[in-house]
């Protein structure tokens, strides 16, 4: 209990080398790895994704925690791994193509990780068709597509147009986002979901999960 | 009546017999519409214009950073772009590692500006003259550290960020003085600092570490007599009150992904609102009555005895036909 709550504060403060000292404390002392990353880690990294959607914490907070959390579960993945644990869901995500602005994908797939979730990031500029052969090779729950430019965004059309010609359009929820992008957009193309901030991103994609048989 | 004097009366809430206008023609368009974008700036000529460096050396850059490729601008920043017509992303900055610190050289070329010839392209217009010194310090740090970088250094506080953070603005300074001394009747600062709902950083911290750099800037240009003015894309109501304290004359920033009306209530009158009309919905996507009807809002809201300019971005995805009908509309004296 007290390495999680220690944990915890160290994540939300962002303090990366403290999450690193106490994490390998923990781990020298026995602790569970998946009762850390659930009972701590989630938690707070679910804690400082809210108050950035409240307007309490800004991108520099959010980036810090994701650090800090990433350092911890770096050292959880092996153990977490030889324990079969599995993680919250697998999302596959890009920024589409024609666009190159990744970080608000960035932050999100940090979020996502942070919340749980195995992350497949296909970078930017990503093809309609390197989604199809993502998502036929990780048979991920979740694709998230992210746009900057109002003339990039047709490319997410396109992306559900090919999971759809490929079959495999219903085997996952897609996901989609960015500065121009809404949710009047999202259902115009056939979206599962709009989130328009990175915490809203791993809410939906959670809604998801738990709507998956 | 010269389009100077417009704006000149528009930045002093001095009642001008109408609203000043200017489109940004961006590459995008010149690429996609050159005939409708000519077209546009033949009936609806700029009342204010950007002077164009007049280096006497030439900048050390390569490649046209609006053309697909690779270009370097004059900070030895690497630009990777994938669309015509558009500016490319820095995805390998150059101080990624701080090793390569002392390595960075600044862009002294840009400090041989032939003043006279500045002065004469401003006696030869009748037109408001922009400087084309534009400091832009958080980009430029984003540019050469990498974004993700930089907002985690903002809070971590290496001694090589504050390091970083003087090399550039003593060379804004210095850059800006100079420009200072030409003829020119405004300078003009940018940077990003807004999201799409709230600012990139929170306002306290661009409080603590920018806000007295822009307070410099600020102060060259009042000092020396000259108008202040300053782009930010994304939501930046937060430090909008900020940029009034320190003197800033006209802000072009998105006020419709802010809220026209809460602007308008809060800031009317005490800055001039340089646009803009929003480009994310309406100019790709809006009809000609929605088009209408928002400028009709940034009129209501943003003017009172002047404090607005009609300008709008003509750039990727905008629809050419809204942003004629978005002049059009401008196109008829000032009622109050």
């Amino acid at each position: 209990m007290e390495f999680e709550k220690s944990l915890f504060e160290a994540i939300t403060t962002g303090n990366k080398d403290q999450a690193q000292r106490i994490t390998e404390e923990a781990i020298a002392d026995g602790v569970d790895p998946e009762k850390l990353v659930n009972n701590c880690m989630i938690p707070a990294m679910d804690d400082v994704g809210n108050r950035f959607e409240q307007g309490e914490l800004f991108l520099p907070e959010l980036l810090i925690a994701a650090r800090a959390m990433k350092t911890s579960m770096a050292l959880l993945r092996p153990l977490l791994a030889k324990s079969g644990a599995r993680p919250a869901g697998r999302v596959v995500i890009g920024t589409v193509m024609g666009d190159q602005h990744d970080i608000g994908k960035n932050l999100v797939a940090s979020l996502l990780e942070g919340g749980g979730f195995e992350v497949i990031d296909l970078g930017f500029d990503v093809s309609p068709q390197k989604f199809v052969d993502a998502v036929r090779e990780n048979s991920p729950e979740v694709v998230g597509m992210s746009a900057l430019l109002t003339t990039t965004m047709p490319a997410m059309k396109s992306v559900i147009q090919e999971l759809a010609q490929a079959g495999i359009r219903d085997s996952a929820r897609v996901m989609i986002g960015g500065a121009p992008v809404t949710q009047r957009y999202a259902d115009e193309i056939g979206a599962d979901g709009y989130a328009d901030n990175a915490n809203s991103a791993v809410t939906l994609a959670r809604s998801f999960i738990s709507r998956t048989p | 009546m010269t389009p100077r004097d417009l704006v000149i009366r528009t930045l002093e809430f001095d009642s001008p017999p109408r609203v000043p206008r200017q489109m940004w023609l961006l590459p995008w368009a010149q690429l996609h519409y050159p005939r409708q974008a000519e077209d546009i700036q033949r009936r609806f000529p700029d009342d204010l214009v950007s002077s164009p460096g007049f280096w006497a050396q030439p900048l050390r850059a390569t490649g046209d950073r609006h053309r697909r490729g690779i270009s370097v601008d004059e900070w030895g920043c690497t630009f990777e772009n994938i669309q015509d017509g558009v500016i490319g992303e820095v995805k390998d900055p150059v101080l990624a590692d701080w090793s390569r610190l002392a390595d960075l050289r600044v862009p002294v070329e840009r400090l041989t500006v032939e003043v006279e010839r500045v002065n004469d392209f401003c006696r030869d217009t009748d037109r408001f003259v922009i400087s084309a010194v534009c400091p832009r310090i958080f980009e430029r740090l984003q540019f050469l550290r990498g974004t993700e970088n930089l907002l985690c250094d903002l809070l971590d506080r290496p001694s090589e960020l504050t390091e970083l953070i003087g090399i550039i603005h003593d060379f804004h300074l210095r850059e800006f003085s100079l420009w200072a001394g030409t003829d020119v009747d405004a300078l003009y600062i940018m940077d990003d600092w807004g999201a799409q709902r709230s600012m990139l950083i929170s306002p306290a911290l661009w409080r603590e570490v920018f806000r007295p750099l822009y307070a410099d800037y600020i102060a060259i240009a009042h000092n020396a007599g000259k108008y202040m003015f300053m782009h930010s894309d994304g939501y930046i109501t937060d430090i909008i009150g900020d940029l009034i304290e320190l003197g800033l004359n006209a802000i072009n920033s998105q006020i419709f992904c802010m809220g026209v009306e809460e602007l308008g209530q809060r800031f009317a009158g005490q800055i001039t609102f340089w646009g803009e009309l929003d480009r994310q919905q309406l100019l790709p996507h809006g009809t000609s009555d929605e088009i209408i009807a928002a400028a009709s809002r940034m009129k209501d809201s943003l003017h009172r005895d002047g404090g607005l300019i009609a300008q709008c971005e003509f750039g990727a995805g905008a629809n050419p036909d809204n942003v004629r009908t978005f002049f059009e509309f401008w196109d008829q004296p000032s009622e109050s």
